[in-house]
């Protein structure tokens, strides 16, 4: 069998993974499985339920394909995918938490599974994000991250669009304040 | 936090730009679009966005790669998986006998058949028309991507070829058509900067 070309557009891949192509979908997890997973890890915050949950969301979107209406927008949807069962992980943990009487870890309590952050400007955009309530991190991250709509986002978070709108607002106010030092 | 009050020289509150950043700066604010103030702090706002999407690009690179068992675990689930599709009548001489070949196993045939061709990728491989009724007739519609600076008429009257002989060989369709869409290129660097890994 030749080898599959390495910079085929992920369309090609999709398209064929629709009809089975199993090891097109391969090449499909290899390209975008870390971008996922880095994104799962900021919605919630350890590498043992982010392994979980990516490895679900891509399974998901393999028995999903054939209702992909676009395969150009593979990984917008995919990220919506895991978005969604990301979210679904922290609603179920915090209610489990709740009754463990537990005290979740802040986010940053673990960035050591990460290594260090180069860039100075990352670094502090990484703290703001930290700092953000829960609500607002996630909302930021599925519009500015998976490119999600208001409309989209109301949904999977079980809010009206405005709320989201206004969750939005103070979210990007609150990391620009912190990002440029202003008073 | 309190600070996200705090107005600007003009009055305007950063909590305010954000909401008009969000609301897609429309409808329009004559003060905002010629403070330099205002706009100053709007061209924070929207750069956290830009810079937001560099975060996770960075993260991504940062972030122990898993076992190679966790690729493994996925693809395993979805090898049983399979999308078998329609059934395909192929004649036997004993009248009791029924044979079929799945959609699938056509369209994986055809892949891979293609995939011996240097130079193009197959991508969709639709069979129109209906394949379940011997004899009837059939077009094969492909989709494909082909390496930069190869003569696209020559690969896609190979591959129509090949197509037409493998089904022949393996099948009993009646292929009328074997028509090829190229709408993609690789072996450029226009598509190749988001395979990393």
């Amino acid at each position: 069998m030749s080898s599959l070309p390495r910079d085929v557009p992920d369309r090609i891949l999709v398209e064929r993974a629709i009809e089975g192509d199993a090891v097109a979908f391969g090449e499909l997890l290899r390209r975008h499985s870390s971008l996922v997973r880095a994104y799962v890890y900021r919605i919630v915050g350890s590498m043992a339920d982010t392994d979980d949950v990516v490895q679900d969301a891509f399974v998901t979107a393999w028995k999903q394909l054939p209702s992909l209406r676009d395969p150009a927008a593979f990984k917008s949807w995919l990220m919506r995918i895991a978005g969604r069962e990301a979210l679904a992980v922290v609603t179920r943990r915090s209610k489990e938490d709740a009754l463990d009487e537990a005290v979740l870890p802040p986010s940053s309590a673990v960035q050591p599974e990460r290594a260090a952050i180069h860039n100075d400007r990352l670094a502090a955009l990484s703290r703001a994000l930290d700092r953000l309530k829960e609500d607002q991190r996630r909302c930021w991250l599925l519009r500015e991250v998976a490119e999600l709509s208001y409309a989209e986002i109301a949904e999977e978070m079980t809010m009206t669009e405005s709320t989201v709108r206004g969750l939005l607002a103070r979210a990007r106010a609150s990391i620009a304040i912190e990002m440029e030092g202003w008073r | 936090m309190t600070d996200d009050d705090s107005p600007l020289d003009c009055g305007r509150t950063i909590e305010q730009l954000s909401s008009y950043v969000e609301a897609g700066r429309s409808p329009r604010d004559p003060h905002i679009e010629s403070c330099p103030d205002c706009l100053n702090a709007i061209e924070a706002l929207e750069r956290v966005g830009q810079l937001s999407r560099d975060l996770l690009a960075d993260d991504a690179e940062r972030m122990p790669r898993p076992p190679e068992s966790w690729f493994e675990g996925i693809l395993s689930v979805i090898h049983s998986e399979l999308r078998a599709g329609r059934s395909f009548p192929i004649h036997h001489p004993d009248p009791r006998v029924t044979i079929t070949v799945t959609e699938g196993a056509v369209r994986s045939l055809v892949r891979s058949s293609a995939d011996e061709l240097d130079g193009i990728y197959l991508g969709r491989t639709e069979i129109v028309g209906d394949a379940e009724t011997p004899g009837a007739p059939v077009r094969i519609e492909l989709t494909a991507s082909v390496a930069w600076g190869k003569s696209i008429p020559e690969l896609t009257g190979s591959l129509r070829e090949l197509v037409y002989r493998v089904l022949a060989e393996h099948t009993e369709l009646n292929v009328t058509a074997v028509n090829v869409a190229v709408d993609e290129l690789h072996g450029t660097d226009i598509h190749g900067t988001e395979g990393k890994g």
